[in-house]
């Protein structure tokens, strides 16, 4: 591996890393626009201009395109380079409308970060400023203010390289030039959200976002969205209690910088009219549906009681589910439902949007191999219940019949299995709790709790322990971290996993057999 | 003064763009030669006589050539040679020339460099605004191909090589050598980051050799007389001859060559025919509008070759387009001019050129009307350092040096136009 030098500091970094990277490594923070991880290299900026040795003497040079070899020496934070950052401010600044007041990115605008950090120069600008197209409303997610644009062309190479609509371009030439799409065009993907992440300034707004929340009163919590069997990583955007909005969070094995507009939307669930607030026993409100639920399953015995586990659901409920059965019903038949429909289908591609639209169909897989004796959606219907307790899974739909002539759900959403059922306990969204979904590449993901549960909702494995209490015996499935390591001390592809270790990333669980080792 | 006429030799013979009349002139004789050559012996030649680019920068052209990668290193790809006939240099009118008068020699030295560089296509690179030569192009290259000169296996030798005319839209940036590339791809004419050069990663990722027009007319000449007749004239370092376009207040503007190294005043003053009557020099752009302005003093010391220029005045030879301007010139006025090109031209990728251009021309237009202060001269000479050498391509600097020079140079009239007693010729 190379060895280079970042101001005092010599560190090896993988060959071919370029020197932005490689300072990123070192501790340095390079200033830029243009250069994105995971788009090709622009470099027309010139933020990131550092100081480097030549056999010509120092020069300046953009860190970007700079690839790390052997001896490579940079220097970040030199006059020169100080000033060549404060004379791209100002020149990036001449002709921007400075509407920050009323601009959207204001709090996550590079232009005031390294305004704040390189610029602070007093204004030359005497002259009028170049006036462009505002306010184009360029695709369902999306509103372009041209004037704000800082022409660093990453949303260009975006719809060139990721999306391969090549929708939009560079329009004009000079200090005219200005983003733009195509005439008679409009973005027509499924990750146009992306667009306003990767815009470092307000050119390129969300409308699901726009006029609704300064960004510095949010928090940021990291999560999984749960929209599909990917698992992207994402931040949750929160502030007091309420979700404004997801973006994605880096992981270069899973979702790289990106997400799917689809998933984005699935914040407006949260407090939408269709949440599952209250408990519910035969269409009342109740405050003892679990006492209730656990009676009714007694009365049924144990033989002619189902429990559908939830692909929806995350692995600590899952578990929950199955340690209840184990301990208080051991009769009783356990099934899981595969599969995606004819529209989930439609709407999914080969990079991220997976036609299973559960998140943890991975992870139910597991744990039915692990426990043996689960049946599928076939042996559900064939099945003689008198009560079938379901998991966040809209069977009813999922399987198109009513399965069983009493139905009680665990789940956040109004859906017809809700419709149908008889008793129905509301589950906290997985915003609003610790728990771990095993993706699509059998990774397992954390999910962290951003907010509080909303209305009567408690996470679904507490709910579940409170289920097996009342049947006489609890699984002891209140705590996720402990629920996890219970978990993992049994089942032997979980081995050796923890909260702690998953890290943000998540890890790549055991193959299943020794076979799929090697076909791997 | 005793010299060849390599590249006007044939400019006053009529129809000298008909093959007919070409061939009766030798162009085309040193093509058997040419192509019983080995390559590499062709570049050994090219290299020898330390023939420079003649486009601005003055890179040797042999070195540049050798640059190309080998067959298997470049995997199989393969090299294309193109031709730079973007002329748009403000000051710069002597391909034309070449293109509309000559148009066989450009074509006899493509076919050569073709031989060289192992290359099957190559492209002739025209402005839009020269669609008039382009059609004339398309005319010898029809000639060439019905006698056999260009195509399939040329004069038996089992050299192939085809040859097209490819019109840009009109726009100075696509002179660059990768906004050229660029534009021909069918992209934006915008310059691409370097590395890797096109020598080695150009057009649609082939190796791409990029040369001037009257680069490429030099070649044949030399393959007929050899590297050391060459380097005979000129001077050691600046061998051969040049063309230069003179404009502006001369009695005899046009295109003149010359052996380099011939005194600066003796273009003006014998070529040119001197100034206008009672008039007296006061500038000089010697090479093109984007290098640094000289005054009279320099023009004094200065020889018409890459060193004498950089050395003596701080200039540059660059494309050879020589503005003369005598004490009658509003500088003030002839700089904001100069700016409103560049201005109008940045292709708009890098920051600093693309608001800095704009900003400086704004700036001007009012030292100009006589609506600015002096601190507005620091600001323009700040943006101008702001942008030289730090963007993409060289635009940058093409911009920014005439306002270096100008300001430097002849500081007292920008100094008199702020101050409100300027001369007022705006």
């Amino acid at each position: 591996m190379p060895k280079v030098k970042v101001n005092d500091v010599e560190l090896e970094v993988p060959a071919g890393t370029n020197m932005i990277e490689a300072a990123k490594l070192a501790g340095v923070e390079i200033p830029h626009y243009c250069y994105h991880p995971h788009l090709s290299v622009a470099g027309n900026c010139r933020m990131c201009m550092c100081e480097t040795d030549t056999p010509r003497g120092p020069m300046l040079e953009i860190a970007c395109n700079m690839q790390a070899r052997d001896g490579l020496v940079i220097r970040t934070e030199t006059d020169n380079v100080k000033a060549v950052r404060k004379s791209v401010m100002e020149f990036l600044l001449v002709n921007h409308p400075l509407d920050c007041p009323i601009c959207d990115q204001s709090g996550e605008c590079r232009l005031q970060d390294y305004y704040m950090d390189h610029g602070k120069y007093d204004s030359r600008g005497n002259e009028a400023k170049v006036g462009k197209h505002k306010r184009q409303d360029i695709g369902e997610h999306i509103m372009l203010d041209a004037e704000r644009c800082v022409q660093c062309s990453r949303c260009v190479r975006f719809g060139d390289e990721i999306t391969h609509t090549g929708d939009l371009a560079l329009m004009n030439r000079g200090d005219h030039t200005e983003i733009g799409m195509f005439p008679g065009m409009r973005l027509e993907h499924d990750y146009q959200g992306n667009l306003a992440d990767i815009c470092p300034v307000g050119a390129l707004t969300s409308k699901d976002f726009r006029f609704q929340r300064r960004v510095w009163y949010l928090r940021e919590t990291a999560s999984v969205c749960t929209g599909c069997a990917t698992g992207c990583n994402i931040q949750v955007c929160h502030q007091e209690g309420e979700v404004f909005r997801y973006t994605p969070r880096r992981n270069d094995d899973v979702n790289q910088s990106w997400m799917c507009d689809p998933g984005r939307d699935r914040h407006v669930a949260i407090g939408s009219l269709s949440r599952v607030l209250r408990a519910t026993v035969d269409g009342a409100p109740s405050a003892d549906a679990i006492p209730e639920l656990a009676r009714r399953i007694r009365a049924a015995g144990a033989g002619r009681v189902g429990f559908v586990l939830g692909t929806q659901a995350s692995l600590e409920a899952n578990w929950a589910m199955l340690q209840l059965v184990r301990a208080n019903c051991p009769d009783a038949k356990v099934f899981w439902v595969a599969g995606a429909d004819a529209d989930a289908i439609a709407k999914s591609d080969t990079f991220l949007m997976d036609a299973d639209k559960n998140a943890n169909t991975a992870g139910v897989k597991l744990l039915a191999e692990w426990a043996g004796n689960v049946g599928d959606a076939a042996a559900l219907r064939a099945a003689d219940l008198a009560l079938l307790v379901v998991l966040e899974d809209d069977v009813v739909s999922r399987v198109g019949e009513v399965l069983a002539p009493a139905l009680a759900y665990l789940g956040t959403q109004h859906n017809p299995t809700t419709a149908a059922a008889a008793i129905v306990v509301p589950v906290a969204h997985v915003v609003e709790m610790d728990a771990t979904y095993l993706n699509r590449q059998g990774r397992v993901q954390r999910a962290r709790r951003a907010t509080n549960p909303l209305g009567e909702a408690v996470p679904a494995y507490q709910a579940l322990d409170a289920l097996g209490a009342a049947l006489g015996r609890a699984p002891g499935t209140r705590m996720p971290v402990a629920t996890f390591l219970a978990m993992a001390r049994v089942i032997p592809r979980l081995a050796g996993l923890d909260y702690r270790g998953l890290g943000t990333n998540g890890k790549l669980i055991a193959p299943a057999t020794p076979a799929a080792a090697e076909a791997k | 003064m005793d010299f060849p006429r390599i590249l006007s030799g044939n400019w006053e013979t009529p129809d000298s763009h008909r093959l007919t009349v070409a061939r009766s002139r030798g162009v085309y004789s040193r093509l058997p030669k040419a192509l019983g050559m080995a390559p590499a012996d062709i570049t050994a030649v090219v290299k020898d006589s330390g023939l420079r680019g003649r486009g601005g920068a003055g890179f040797p052209t042999g070195m540049k050539w050798t640059f190309v990668p080998a067959l298997e290193k470049r995997k199989g790809k393969p090299v294309y040679l193109l031709c730079n006939a973007d002329e748009s240099e403000p000051g710069t009118f002597k391909d034309r020339y070449c293109l509309w008068l000559d148009p066989h020699l450009l074509i006899e030295g493509m076919i050569i460099a073709a031989r060289a560089l192992d290359v099957r296509v190559g492209y002739i690179y025209i402005r839009g605004e020269f669609r008039y030569i382009a059609r004339r192009l398309d005319e010898a290259l029809a000639e060439a191909y019905t006698a056999g000169l260009l195509g399939k296996n040329i004069l038996g030798s089992g050299t192939d090589f085809d040859l097209y005319v490819h019109v840009g839209a009109g726009a100075y940036i696509c002179g660059e050598e990768t906004a050229l590339i660029s534009s021909l791809e069918g992209e934006k004419g915008q310059p691409k980051l370097k590395p890797p050069f096109p020598a080695v990663e150009g057009a649609w990722r082939a190796p791409t050799i990029v040369n001037n027009v009257e680069t490429l007319a030099v070649v044949p000449w030399i393959i007929e007389n050899g590297a050391a007749a060459y380097k005979a004239i000129g001077t050691e370092k600046s061998p051969g001859t040049k063309l230069f376009s003179v404009s502006g207040h001369v009695r005899k503007p046009g295109v003149y060559e010359i052996p380099l190294g011939l005194p600066m005043t003796t273009l003006i003053n014998e070529y040119a025919g001197g100034l206008l009557p009672g008039r007296k020099l006061k500038a000089v752009i010697p090479g093109g509008s984007s290098v640094p302005v000289m005054t009279p003093a320099e023009v004094e010391l200065c020889s018409m070759d890459y060193e004498s220029i950089q050395t003596n005045a701080g200039s540059y030879l660059g494309s050879g387009g020589m503005i003369v301007m005598d004490d009658t010139t509003d500088l003030v006025a002839a700089l904001t001019n100069l700016l409103r090109f560049y201005a109008h031209e940045s292709c708009g990728q890098c920051t600093p050129c693309r608001e800095g251009c704009g900003w400086m021309y704004q700036i001007l237009c009012r030292v100009r009307d006589g609506d600015a202060t002096a601190a507005d001269l620091v600001t323009l000479r700040d943006l101008a350092d702001n942008i030289h050498s730090k963007t993409i391509c060289f635009f940058g600097a093409s911009a920014a040096m005439p306002v270096q020079s100008f300001l430097t140079k002849f500081r007292s009239e920008f100094l008199d136009r702020v101050q409100g007693r300027g001369a007022g010729a705006a």
